[in-house]
Order: structure tokens, then sequence, then C-alpha cells
């Protein structure tokens, strides 16, 4: 999702993608030691719904009761410091410009975070309204705390750029959503062990989220951007991918693959970004009113319509928070994760072929349009090249979190699900500072720049005009009547 | 050149007359949605075959 290739300054270790794999499996083996009888993240900061502040935060587990929840919240903060900043080393960016950026995006990003979580904003039943002695509130949940995020981040992008551009070293979005998904495995494997049949369904049906992206949207995409706005084939590549798969990576993959220039990426991503924002504000809120009681098809709805990784699995998220809410004030209470598990999943089924749609592009350009004597061809080692790595993060960490949930029994099953709950605390943080990235990422005022107004003319109507439809009637066609499983 | 005025040659660009699809292109975009279009169909009716359970 970053919009332009930020500045390094020693030879990098490692990518952003290997650097999420690394984090994000540190932490779900520091989880796993719950498991085993050693408390090692208990320390970390969770957020509860709020009327007095003071009361808001706590420790994830009892066991660090003596934290506080102030002390939770900056031992936290420096663990994340300590461990970002050593990884922007590995990544070739300089720690004295990295560290207090990221330091200011932490603190911005989790007070949104709190302040989402005021009981005015976030409670949902009339009993919690009850509870904290409200007469209204705006029921966003306490995941409306995401938003919160994201407006924030928008403020800044919008009206102090100069200060967006002192954060930009810390502004990764794609790295911070990467992280979450490399947790969210081992969360996703808890969830699903005991309804493995159930689990195994959704897979097969989220095939068709590979087919409808690659083959259905990027083919009519491109030939309504070719065809119809006129652009040419560099620029038509990058967008059609950038809209149909999954978002920037798929827009920075395929301007690799038809060599395009690095710019025609960078400024598709843009718009990718902007257009994400706009889904994550409004589609998570439109499923929660029209697909309550289909939560499944909303979930790989969002999954085939919203663009970029971050914006889509934290999208899921949201609505599985609102659809929840919602469906608890009916009497119905499902099983949580599931809505998330399944967005994810989509979007995961989505990202692993990005390597070979790339090698196919490359192919037909290397060899049929852009023929040069003498020219680079298309290997088949850029497969492995563009494979985004932290799909084998994301199944390490499945693989593992399913084995040790089928190897339990009861009791050793809910040591491991309080366990996998002390990495979701980390899985929940990386999604707000996703959030507020994105947000920071965000100006608006560049769809109003000359000559963007195509590009983004082209978006809107492939976007609005026929991937969400075609990703709402699909998923109906493969999800409808599939529920997840009632609690208790 | 300096990046704005690279900056202002891609927006430029952008409106620039079109290029008339290559047979190729057209070949791609055809087999892409026919196979799409096949596929799901096919996963539609093996998901038929087996239901949810």
């Amino acid at each position: 999702m970053t919009t332009q290739p930020l500045a390094t300054t020693t030879r990098p270790v490692l990518n952003e993608d290997w650097l999420s794999v690394v984090l994000g499996i540190a932490i779900f083996a520091l989880a796993i030691g719950s498991f085993l009888g050693v408390d090692l993240l208990g320390w970390s900061v969770t957020t509860s719904v709020w009327t007095d502040v003071s009361k808001a935060l706590a420790p994830a587990t009892k066991a660090y009761a003596a934290l506080g929840g102030e002390g939770a919240l900056l031992a936290t903060f420096v663990a994340l410091l300590v461990a970002l900043t050593l990884g922007s080393v590995a990544l070739g960016v300089e720690a004295r410009k990295f560290a207090p950026a990221f330091a200011v995006v932490f603190l911005i990003a989790y007070a949104s975070w709190i302040l989402g979580s005021y009981a005015n904003l976030a409670v949902v039943t009339p009993a919690d309204q009850a509870k904290f002695g409200l007469s209204w509130s705006l029921k966003l949940t306490n995941e409306g705390g995401f938003i919160v995020a994201l407006v924030v981040g928008l403020i800044i992008a919008n009206f102090f750029p100069r200060f967006a551009e002192w954060l930009k070293e810390a502004i990764r979005p794609e790295l911070y959503i990467k992280v979450a998904i490399v947790i969210l495995g081992a969360y996703i494997a808890v969830t699903t062990a005991g309804k493995l049949t159930l689990a195994s369904s959704l897979l097969f049906r989220g095939l068709a989220a590979i087919i409808e992206a690659y083959l259905i949207y990027w083919s009519v995409v491109y030939f309504v951007a070719r065809k119809y706005f006129g652009f040419s084939r560099e620029w038509a590549a990058p967008l059609a991918s950038g809209i149909s798969i999954c978002g920037v990576a798929a827009a920075i993959s395929t301007g690799g693959a038809i060599r395009a220039r690095p710019q025609v990426a960078i400024l598709v991503s843009s718009l990718v970004v902007i257009f994400a924002v706009v889904e994550v504000l409004i589609l998570p809120f439109v499923a929660q009113h029209f697909l309550s009681h289909e939560p499944l098809v909303a979930a790989a709805w969002l999954g085939l319509a919203v663009k970029t990784d971050g914006a889509a699995v934290a999208a899921g998220g949201i609505t599985e928070s609102l659809i929840t809410a919602k469906l608890a004030a009916e009497g119905i209470r499902y099983q949580p994760g599931w809505i998330l598990a399944t967005t994810a999943t989509v979007k995961v089924f989505i990202d692993v072929f990005i390597g070979v749609w790339a090698f196919i592009l490359a192919y037909v350009w290397t060899n049929h349009v852009n023929v040069a004597a003498g020219g680079e061809k298309a290997k088949a080692s850029e497969i492995w090249q563009r494979f985004p790595k932290f799909i084998l993060g994301f199944l390490a960490t499945f693989a593992i979190g399913l084995a040790l949930a089928l190897s339990s029994d009861p009791p050793s099953l809910a040591k491991l699900n309080s366990a996998i709950g002390e990495a979701n605390v980390f899985r929940v943080i990386f999604f707000i500072l996703t959030f507020f990235s994105i947000g920071v990422l965000s100006n608006f005022r560049k769809l109003w720049e000359e000559g963007l107004g195509k590009l983004a003319a082209v978006y809107f109507v492939a976007l609005f005009g026929f991937v969400v439809w075609v990703g709402l009637a699909i998923s109906w066609l493969f999800f409808a009547g599939v529920k997840p499983p009632l609690a208790g | 050149m300096s990046e704005n005025q690279s900056q202002d040659a891609l927006k430029a660009e952008i409106n620039n007359p079109v290029e008339p699809l290559l047979p190729i292109e057209k070949k791609l975009i055809g087999w892409s949605f026919g196979t799409g279009v096949a596929l799901l169909a096919i996963l539609l009716l093996l998901s038929r075959f087996f239901p949810v359970t």
C-alpha cells in the first residue's frame, strides 16, 4: 500500500514481506508460551468500552494485573517501538528517523482506538446501554476505533501535509497488515478447528474468489480501460490489476511484469488506497444493513470488493462486529471469528496467485506485445519473486495452531484459546496501525489534480459499476445459506 | 527532468490518443473471461453436489 518507495539509507537485510513473517511468527511464538505455562505476552494492553477513561485500559491477563492499564500501554508501546525499530533497520531505514515517527504514529493510532471505545460511540445493545446509563449511542461497536483511526489519519493527510510527511517513515500499512495476517492464521486455526467440515466447505467456495478476481474482473476492467477510456496498455494493465486483484501489491507486480515505468504503478497505487478508504467507510455498514442474516455472504463480498489487503481484512473485522452486534440484539449469537476468517481467507486466496498472474502477463507482454530484439523475456522465477511471502507466515501459524488445537484435550484447548487471544491483542494493534496509516496516505486532493480525474473515473466506474455488484452476486451464489456455527 | 515535470508528463500522457487493441490483447481478454465464466459454472455445480454440512 505504500504509494511511493521510502528512502533507505543502508543496505536492506529484509524486505517488508519477510519482516512481517519474522514479526508475526515471533508474536505467535511468544503467545504459545502461555499455552506451555509461561505467560510471556500478558502485559500487552487491551481496551474495554468505557465511560471513565481511567478504567478503559488493562493488561491482557491477570498475571500482569500489577502493571495497571497505563503500565500495560507503556509496556506495549516500548515493546513495539523496539521491535519495529529493529525491523526498520533490517529494512535499511535509519532508526533515528523511524523511531520518533513510529512513537507518534502509535500514540495517535492507539488514542484513536481508545476514543473509539467510548461508550457513546461503541455500545450496541439496549442492555449495555442501560449498564452504562446511556440514552444514546452511535452503535459502532468498539471496533469503530478503526474508523476513528482512519478518520484521524485522513485529517492529517489532507490538512497537515507537512506532519504527514514527517510521519512517512512509520507509515507502513503494508507491513502492519501483513504482520496482522500472519497472526490471524493462528486465530483462524483455533476458530475453525472444531468445525473442519464447515471450514473446508468455505475454503472450497473461496476458490470462486480467485477465478472471479483474476479472470473475470481483470479482463472486464482491462477491456473497459482500453476500449472506453482510451488508456494505453502500460496504464491499463496495472490499473486492471489494482482494481481487480489485491490493490497496491497487484498494481506494482503487474507494473513490474509488463515492464511499465515505476511511476505508473505509484499513481495507480495512490488511487487504490483512496478508493479503499471510501469502501471501508461505506461497505461494512451496507453489509450490516442488508446482509446481517447472510454474514458469510457479507464476509466474502468484502474480501472481493475492498481492495488492498489491509482495508479488506480490517473491513471484515468491522463487519463482524457490526453484524454480531445487530444479531445479538435479535437474540442470535454466532461463534466469533468466522466472518473475519472468511474475509481473510478470500483475500489470502486471491493474493496467492499474484505471482502466477504476473508471470502470465510478463510472458504475453515480452513475447507478443512489446517484443524487443534481445529484450529481456519473462522467467518462471518471477513467480517466486512476486509471490507474497507473508502468506508463508500465515500458513505456518495456521498449520501449527491447527495441529495444537486438534491434539488438545478440552482443558488444553482452553489454554490454547487464551494464548492465541494474547497474540490477537497484537493483531488488533497492527490493524489499528494499518487503518491510521491508510488514512495518512490518502490525500484526496490528488483526485482533483489535472489528469488523475480520468484515472479516478475508470476506477470509480469499474469498482462501483461492476466489481462491487458482481462480487456481491458471486458471493451470494456461493455463500448464501452458509452460516457460522452458533455460540454456546 | 525534475520530479514535478515528470509527474506532469505522466498526467498528460493519460490523455494521449487511443492505442488500438492488439489481437493478442483481444485473445487475452476473451480467454480470461470465457475461462473464468466456465470455471465459475463448474465450481457452482460442484458446490451444489457437495453442500455445506
